[in-house]
């Protein structure tokens, strides 16, 4: 049972940050300047999903020019994971940019053979994703 | 409320006044100490009166003597001493001074409080006196001594207190008027009862303190069980934790509950938990039946607590045993608690508690037991409601489950195993349908999502694709028809799916796979082969979905899979799809195929798998050995 939600599941912090956490996977949002940095580690499975959904939400009321979904440090990448990647990008565009991180086989391979990178924007590392291009 | 809350005075400005035993005994030592340094009677007054009038944070404290005659009359009473500030005219006068004089205690001083009336009114507002003590009695001498303290705080009720420091005065001005013996006895009596009463007193607060300890524990450990108790969804550890802790809760030697639970067939059946007993002292008996004592815990109709059971009139009356069976833990006192559903009423079960000694279970004991059972039968209400759901969702996917045809020059072997866990039930599904011109669709799929919504997406994504089916439209053209359906969903709608066609005509397969995991193919040459990879979107995203032909000759396998079988030992997909490929041609030309089938799921689930499992063996048998 690795995916159960037993410890904790609250998404905390103020306005400006957040945190969220099951006990395979975290998902962190972070402001620098007019970008949100949604930081996510560990499994992003069906239980982490809906809180990086939540994330997501959070971060679009600050109103930020760009989102950054950085899966680096994302060890497995399930369909439920992709399916709020969908949802977010379809949620952001046009009026914000959507970018993914991801360079790992552990999560390209999921993207590739769902053909997502066709419509997600995906950078290899951080600072390519941040500056946008 | 304390006298001091009642002016309005702040406490830390002036000493509480002696009201207390502990107070007064307090103020009593001081007033012999400061007499006895005094030298001569007339600055033992003062002193006197100076104490008391700080002791009581008092307007003001008037001494007064009425020396003895030898005719046994009394003089006028002199004013000997005054402590504290005067007010104009002097509120006592003689009218209120012969009121005392009838009121002298005879032997020894009285301690006692007087009408506020015995003073000019007008006097005693200015002064702002509120009330008046006086202290008045006889000295072993003969000689009167009326001490009145004009007090700007209401008297309590406890006025009785003050005796201590009544005899304490009177010991303390004895020796100046003659022998101070008496007094002394006197003054030790007194203040001997007032420790016995003031120890008495802490006794009685000690108790109280104790008691308000144990109420708080009640409160915490019932908190704490609760809190412990719904955060399960597991139904055995949570029986087991109930009775663990009431038992401890009840100080019972041994607990046990006795629980009901509906099997799959919906036929009931009981089972039961010990706390404080092994297993092997319960044994040998049968349940617990409906006898007259048992009776009230399994209708629920209240708690039964007995100082000795075996006394009681409802104990012993059934066959066979009359009573407890042969090799039964020894149960004096006794202690039952029915666990009721708060959903539906119905009793879920009856906590039973028991001791060798009578008389162990006390009303705080029971009202801890019927709190713990409160909220198992919350956690209970919860883990079956939680196990309802769980086990529709499992229904559901197994109800919509296939019946595979029969299919003349085919091998088809089929599995679907819903998630062992429950949570993730829900949303996986393989499908073979059997098209015109001896053409057949196999189909494997994947909801994202769990539990009775997943199931429900994935029964009309399987309609969708069958009528599609019917209508011969080719893949491609399926799956674009079927993500259209899946992207008019009121949710957001994450459907993998492999869609293959066999025809026999011309021994070939097309497909198109929506995001699914490719397909394994194992030729006849013994080639293994992946097809399908990442050709299109899932269902519900994508809105083109190219197709492609391959051979399927006779002798040729296909092989469709959903994610359980290779996220089970890896999270790497890469290298669980590679895993996958190497262990399916375990399959090859096997003849029990079920078996081979069954035993590569083992294989690469370790035997535990926590996500559905979906899975499609096809071998195109005509024209090679017949299956």
């Amino acid at each position: 049972m690795a995916e159960t939600e037993s410890v904790s599941e609250s998404v905390s912090g103020g306005a400006q940050s957040g945190m969220a956490t099951t006990s395979a996977g975290t998902v962190a949002l972070e402001h620098r300047g007019r970008t949100a940095v949604l930081t996510v580690a560990g499994a992003l499975d069906l239980a982490l999903a809906p809180k990086l959904r939540q994330l997501v939400d959070r971060a679009l009321r600050q109103g930020p020019e760009l989102v950054v979904v950085d899966l680096t440090e994302v060890d497995f990448l399930a369909s439920a994971g992709m399916a709020t990647l969908v949802e977010a990008n379809r949620l952001c565009r046009p009026a914000v940019g959507l970018h993914v991180v991801a360079a790992s086989r552990r999560t390209m391979r999921p993207l590739e053979l769902t053909r997502l990178t066709d419509e997600l924007v995906v950078f290899p590392v951080l600072s390519a994703a941040l500056v946008g291009r | 409320m304390t006298p001091a809350s009642v002016t309005g005075t702040p406490v830390d400005e002036q000493p509480t006044p002696p009201f207390t035993l502990s107070a007064a005994l307090r103020l009593a030592g001081s007033v012999r100490e400061r007499a006895e340094q005094a030298g001569d009677y007339e600055s033992a007054m003062d002193a006197v009166a100076g104490e008391l009038r700080a002791g009581f944070a008092a307007v003001s404290v008037h001494g007064y003597t009425l020396r003895g005659h030898a005719n046994g009359t009394t003089g006028d009473p002199v004013l000997t001493a005054v402590a504290g500030a005067q007010a104009d005219p002097d509120p006592v006068d003689a009218a209120f001074l012969r009121a005392l004089s009838e009121r002298l205690e005879p032997d020894g001083i009285g301690v006692f409080e007087l009408p506020l009336a015995s003073l000019d009114e007008d006097i005693a507002a200015a002064a702002v006196v509120v009330s008046i003590l006086a202290l008045a009695g006889v000295l072993p001498s003969g000689d009167n001594v009326c001490l009145v303290v004009l007090g700007r705080l209401p008297l309590p009720n406890t006025v009785a207190h003050l005796r201590p420091v009544a005899a304490a005065v009177r010991s303390a001005l004895a020796p100046y008027l003659g022998d101070a013996t008496a007094s002394v006895r006197d003054y030790l009596a007194v203040v001997e009862r007032a420790a016995r009463d003031h120890a008495s007193e802490l006794e009685r607060l000690t108790d109280t303190v104790h008691q308000l300890h144990a109420e708080a524990g009640v409160v915490d450990t019932l908190h704490s069980v609760g809190r412990h108790l719904t955060a399960q969804l597991d139904i055995s550890q949570l029986v087991q934790d109930a009775t663990n802790a009431a038992t401890k809760a009840t100080g019972a030697a041994f607990g046990a509950f006795f629980y009901n639970l509906v099997d799959e067939y919906g036929e009931s059946y009981t089972l039961y938990t010990l706390s404080g007993a092994p297993r092997e002292a319960f044994e040998r008996f049968p349940m617990p039946r409906n006898t007259q004592v048992f009776a009230p815990t399994f209708d629920g109709t209240g708690t039964v607590r007995s100082n000795d059971i075996t006394l009681d009139r409802r104990f012993g009356h059934n066959a066979p045993y009359h009573g407890m069976p042969e090799g039964h833990l020894p149960v004096r006192s006794y202690l039952a608690v029915s666990a009721v559903s708060p959903s539906t009423g119905e009793v879920l079960g009856g906590f039973f508690f028991g001791h060798p000694a009578p008389g162990q279970f006390t009303p705080r004991h029971e009202y801890l037991a019927e709190g713990i059972a409160g909220y198992a039968a919350i956690a209970l209400d919860n883990a079956r409601l939680f196990d309802r759901e769980r086990n529709l969702a499992t229904e559901l996917s197994r109800s919509m489950l296939p019946t595979v045809p029969e299919i003349p020059g085919l091998a088809i072997c089929t599995r679907y195993l819903p998630a062992a866990t429950g949570s993730k039930v829900g949303g996986d599904w393989f499908d073979v349908i059997q098209l015109r011109a001896g053409r057949t669709a196999f189909v494997i799929g994947d909801v994202v999502g769990h539990g009775v919504t997943a199931a429900a997406v994935m029964g009309q994504m399987r309609t969708a694709i069958r009528s599609y089916a019917l209508l011969d439209l080719s893949p491609g053209e399926l799956l674009r028809n079927v993500s259209l359906l899946a992207a008019a969903m009121p949710e957001p709608t994450f459907v993998t799916c492999f869609y293959a066609v066999h025809d026999p005509m011309d021994g070939t397969l097309v497909y198109a796979n929506a995001g699914h995991l490719p397909a394994v193919l194992m030729r006849t040459d013994g080639m293994v082969e992946q097809i399908g990879e990442a050709m299109a979107q899932p269902l519900g995203v994508g809105s083109e979905f190219r197709q492609s032909q391959t051979d399927f000759p006779p002798g040729t396998e296909l092989v469709l899979y959903t994610d359980g079988l290779v996220e089970s030992a890896t999270r790497d997909l890469s290298v669980g799809i590679d895993n996958f490929v190497a262990a399916v041609t375990m399959l090859r030309n096997r003849e029990d195929v079920g078996a081979a089938c069954d035993a590569l799921i083992e294989h690469l689930t370790s035997g535990s798998h926590d996500d559905d499992i979906a899975f499609i063996h096809v071998r195109h048998t005509d024209g090679g050995d017949p299956a």
